[in-house]
């Protein structure tokens, strides 16, 4: 009798009763398993911390009918089994070239292969990754909440926050949290590495302030995100800098170009970082309108001359 | 058995039961091959299967496991009809590594990838395409496309290239080795014939390409692409005197010490790898900079103590047509 087919029969009998099963019943059912006693009570203990390693879901509930209660096992069945995503012989093999390519600090994701069907390295597949994505600590509790609608707390910028967590995006080599933040009444961002503490997860959300945004899919940029009433600037960039400027641009920001410059407009919400943005092309930039960013520009650099 | 071997063999028995239930009749060898394993260790790994079942443990209440001319049939394994559910980082991981190359720039937007995403997605019970976004950075499509393709047929490609640290633009001929992302930036590690050495180039500051299709005689060394820059002796300091409102610095860059100063913000000491770059710094910060001197000897006479308000007086003099604009 090894302990695999013990692990394997005590998962079996779970998955399959209707019922919560106490310890003694699982005692007479599965073979392997010692007389009663402590040398049981440590085997029984060892095989559930066994199952719960594993990810299985081993729900306690009390048998009916005992008096005082006695705790019974069984595993859910709908949070067990996996739910087939179907996917065709091109589709495995795509994903698993994106898990060699592109890798999540830490994990190890054969396992997770194995459950979906398992498949050999496909041909041509890379010989190094072309990327290592960060990982941190606060990333799989806040998918844990993200994905089971649940609520968490956590400690950020000396303040406890209580949240609703919507979605994670890593940008610019970071990840960040988009939420609902409940201390506060309205959506927040965080980025994760500032999260002071742990993640806790803090049981079902409740109220309609929990649906989520739609993903917003657009490029991000730190002059989007402001207090500041929106202006749209106009900034002509040099052909030398004018590519980049039109990758961290968009096309759409395109007004005109040719071979010695590029003419750009620009929504800005955020004064003082659109300004970092243009200084950062130093002497291949103008900022041309609107007459008060050019000012304040302007002002900024007298004060820089003059330091 | 130790116990870790009994859980890793339990996590493949759960997952290759439900399979081999769905597939009748595989060769125990593609099966074998399927998971990763050895024919000896799959027969082993079946050799249990058969004995497990259901009280009261009698024939008809367990596994059936066939194995006939070298392939294998299992009947009777309900309860391991499906495989376990994903745990959340195992999704987690699949989600960031499908999601991050779908997001490279140029990647086929209905290829398989993207399928797979949406129904793993969906398998998964929640709307999580749109739960995790990762973007790897910005590159043209059509430069990223063109190094890759030179990289991985060893072939040589002419670039303009901007130097960010030296503000200046240049054409050289280069060996792509390897493209990668790192930090929200894409990179190409290559021989460059310009340096005579291996230089890493930032994508975003490719200007064009040219392929020349002629093969590299440079060969890339096996740690290609795992050179991070670090700054050495030969790289002046300076330190900054920073106001609160520019301690972000210490985040972005690497800083060699940091003392707080009595009433808020730090004297911090920088590497400066290029002229250029301390003039962007500087610009940007403003009057954040309370003050700035040089550590240790000058260097060819150079003074970096005034980079700062020559740049913005260069910067200034772009608009010196008076406060009227035009474009």
């Amino acid at each position: 009798m090894s302990k695999l087919e013990r692990l394997l029969n005590l998962t079996a009998v779970l998955l399959e009763t209707r019922r919560p099963l106490s310890a003694e019943e699982l005692r007479t059912q599965i073979e392997g398993y010692p007389p009663p006693g402590p040398s049981f009570r440590r085997t029984f203990e060892r095989d559930k911390d066994d199952l719960r390693t594993l990810g299985i879901p081993l729900a306690v509930e009390r048998v009916p009918g005992t008096d005082p209660p006695v705790d019974g096992y069984r595993i859910p069945p709908e949070e067990y089994y996996l739910t087939d995503p179907g996917l065709d012989p091109d589709e495995l093999a795509a994903l698993h070239l994106a898990s060699l390519a592109v890798r999540l600090e830490g994990l190890d994701d054969a396992e997770a292969f194995w459950k979906l069907g398992g498949g050999a390295t496909p041909d041509g597949a890379p010989t190094a990754p072309i990327t290592e994505v960060p990982s941190d600590p606060a990333l799989v509790p806040l998918f844990t909440a993200i994905s089971g609608r649940q609520r968490v707390r956590f400690r950020y910028r000396d303040a406890d926050r209580e949240l609703d967590p919507w979605r994670l995006d890593f940008q610019r080599g970071r990840w960040y949290l988009t939420a609902f933040d409940h201390s506060r009444g309205e959506e927040r961002n965080f980025r994760l590495d500032r999260i002071d503490g742990a993640v806790l997860i803090d049981g079902a959300r409740g109220s309609a302030s929990s649906e989520p945004p739609p993903a917003s899919g657009a490029r991000r940029h730190s002059w989007e995100y402001g207090e500041d009433e929106p202006i749209t600037a106009r900034l002509r960039v040099d052909a030398i800098r004018a590519p980049w400027a039109r990758q961290q641009l968009g096309d759409d920001a395109v007004v005109e170009s040719d071979d010695a410059a590029t003419l750009f407009e620009v929504a800005v919400r955020n004064r003082d970082a659109f300004r970092s943005f243009v200084l950062d092309l130093l002497d291949h930039a103008e900022l041309l309108s609107p007459q008060e960013l050019r000012d304040d520009l302007v002002d900024w650099l007298d004060r820089v001359v003059s330091a | 058995m130790s116990r870790a071997t009994a859980g890793d063999r339990m996590k493949r028995v759960l997952s290759m039961v439900p399979w081999l239930v769905a597939h009748p009749g595989v060769a125990v060898a593609d099966a074998a091959a399927r998971f990763g394993i050895s024919e000896a260790e799959l027969l082993d790994d079946l050799n249990v299967v058969w004995l497990v079942g259901l009280p009261p443990y009698t024939p008809d209440n367990l596994v059936d496991v066939v194995i006939e001319d070298g392939r294998v049939w299992i009947h009777y394994a309900d309860f391991f009809k499906r495989p376990l559910k994903l745990t959340p980082p195992q999704a987690l991981a699949l989600l960031v590594s499908s999601d991050g190359l779908a997001s490279v720039p140029g990647a086929d937007a209905d290829g398989a990838l993207p399928r797979a995403l949406g129904k793993l997605a969906g398998a998964l019970g929640v709307d999580t395409a749109d739960r995790v976004d990762v973007d790897l950075g910005d590159g043209d499509a059509e430069t990223l496309a063109v190094l890759r393709d030179a990289a991985s047929a060893g072939t040589e490609v002419e670039i303009d290239y901007y130097s960010y640290n030296r503000d200046v633009e240049t054409t050289r001929r280069i060996a792509p080795w390897r493209v990668f992302a790192d930090a929200g930036a894409w990179y190409v590690d290559a021989w460059c014939h310009l340096a005579e050495g291996e230089r890493l180039f930032r994508i975003d500051r490719v200007a064009a390409t040219r392929p020349t299709g002629e093969a590299s005689a440079q060969r890339p060394p096996a740690d290609a692409g795992e050179a991070v820059f670090h700054p050495d002796d030969r790289h002046p300091r300076v330190e900054l005197d920073l106001a609160p409102d520019a301690m972000w610095v210490t985040e972005y860059y690497p800083t060699e010490a940091v003392t707080p100063v009595d009433g808020g913000g730090a004297r911090v000491v920088l590497a400066v790898t290029g002229t250029a770059w301390l003039e962007r710094l500087l610009v940007r910060l403003g009057p954040s900079v309370r003050s700035i001197a040089m550590v240790g000897p000058v260097s060819d006479g150079v003074d970096l103590g005034a980079v700062g308000a020559e740049a913005a007086a260069r910067v200034r003099a772009r608009y010196t047509s008076g406060t009227t604009a035009s474009s």
